[in-house]
């Protein structure tokens, strides 16, 4: 009796498995979807120029005080574009700072980019070789990240933002208010 | 043609193709102004490359991804190199960003446990399933 019931151990933990893994397959997600490891950590600090002020752009200026949205954006990502719509619908909020950082791109392009499509950032800082990008763990633009009034990571998103990713975004938003 | 002098062609041609792959798979993504001078530090730069993950293609390390940010990477990596840093040094800086799924080889930890003792465990199982069957049948 008692090795019939062991006999049937092999299937059992087979079943388990095809269970699992047929659950992870019909739920709603990502697999290449992955947090990131500066999520509840300070954002990190950087010095570069800014592309539409004559002067230094110095992070830890710019993150503390308010929420802060902090786009990772492209001219020559058209993913970019699709997305602009609703970075402008953020920069609207009077609550919300909108800073841009434009990854190795050409500035001209950009100032020319911006007023053919409109402005929404409070300030750009220029990434030229990718290095603020890497610093903040991006791994392909566009990328979107949410900082808390005290400059903390609260949300990110890869990828650009949809309708559906705004909402997301906008309840954040009003949980970390 | 005799047989053996196709069978000999076809092995030949098998050859060909692995030392072609080879010299792909190890010059290709690697561009010459990367590359150190001092062999010693080029070689610590290469083997950390083989360790991480490009988060981009995923399946692939960045010493073989020809993807930018791949590239960055490897110039960063070299940079850090260049200044003094460990190499402990650098997976810190890369895991801090990118998390442990950045490494190709996760790290022991107690999360990892299952993902490093269940093939054990399951090949234990495996011979131990054989083991009876086998003393069944005897």
């Amino acid at each position: 009796m008692i090795k019939t019931q062991l006999n049937k151990i092999p299937l059992i933990l087979f079943l388990i498995i095809v269970f699992i893994f047929f659950y992870l397959l019909i739920i709603d997600r990502n697999p290449a979807d992955i947090p990131s490891a500066l999520l509840n950590k300070k954002a990190p600090e950087f010095k570069t120029e800014s592309l539409l002020k004559n002067e230094i752009f110095l992070s830890e200026n710019q993150f503390d005080g308010q929420i802060t949205v902090v786009n990772f954006f492209a001219t020559w990502c058209k993913p970019c574009r699709d997305e602009h719509k609703y970075i402008q619908r953020f920069s609207n909020n009077t609550k919300i700072r909108v800073i841009g950082i434009n990854f190795k791109d050409d500035s001209e392009k950009t100032i020319k980019w911006l007023k053919k499509y409109g402005n929404p950032y409070s300030d750009i800082a220029t990434d030229k070789n990718g290095l603020i990008a890497i610093d903040w763990g991006v791994y392909g633009i566009p990328e979107t990240f949410i900082l808390n009034s005290k400059g903390i990571i609260k949300f990110r998103h890869v990828g650009p933002i949809t309708k559906k990713i705004y909402n997301k975004i906008d309840l954040v938003i009003k949980k970390i208010r | 043609m005799s047989k053996n002098f196709k069978l000999i062609n076809f092995f030949f041609f098998i050859i060909l193709i692995s030392l072609a792959e080879f010299f792909i798979s190890n010059s290709f993504t690697l561009e010459p102004d990367e590359v150190l001078q001092n062999q010693k530090l080029e070689q610590r730069a290469r083997n950390i490359s083989k360790n991480i993950r490009c988060m981009v293609c995923q399946n692939q390390s960045i010493d073989d991804s020809s993807a930018p940010l791949a590239r960055d990477m490897r110039i960063l990596i070299r940079d850090k190199i260049k200044n003094g840093d460990k190499d402990i040094e650098i997976y810190n800086f890369l895991t801090e960003r990118y998390g442990d799924f950045i490494l190709l080889k996760p790290k022991l930890k107690f999360n990892t446990l299952a993902l490093w003792f269940l093939p054990f465990i399951f090949f234990l199982l495996g011979v131990f399933v054989v083991f009876k069957k086998n003393k069944k049948i005897t």
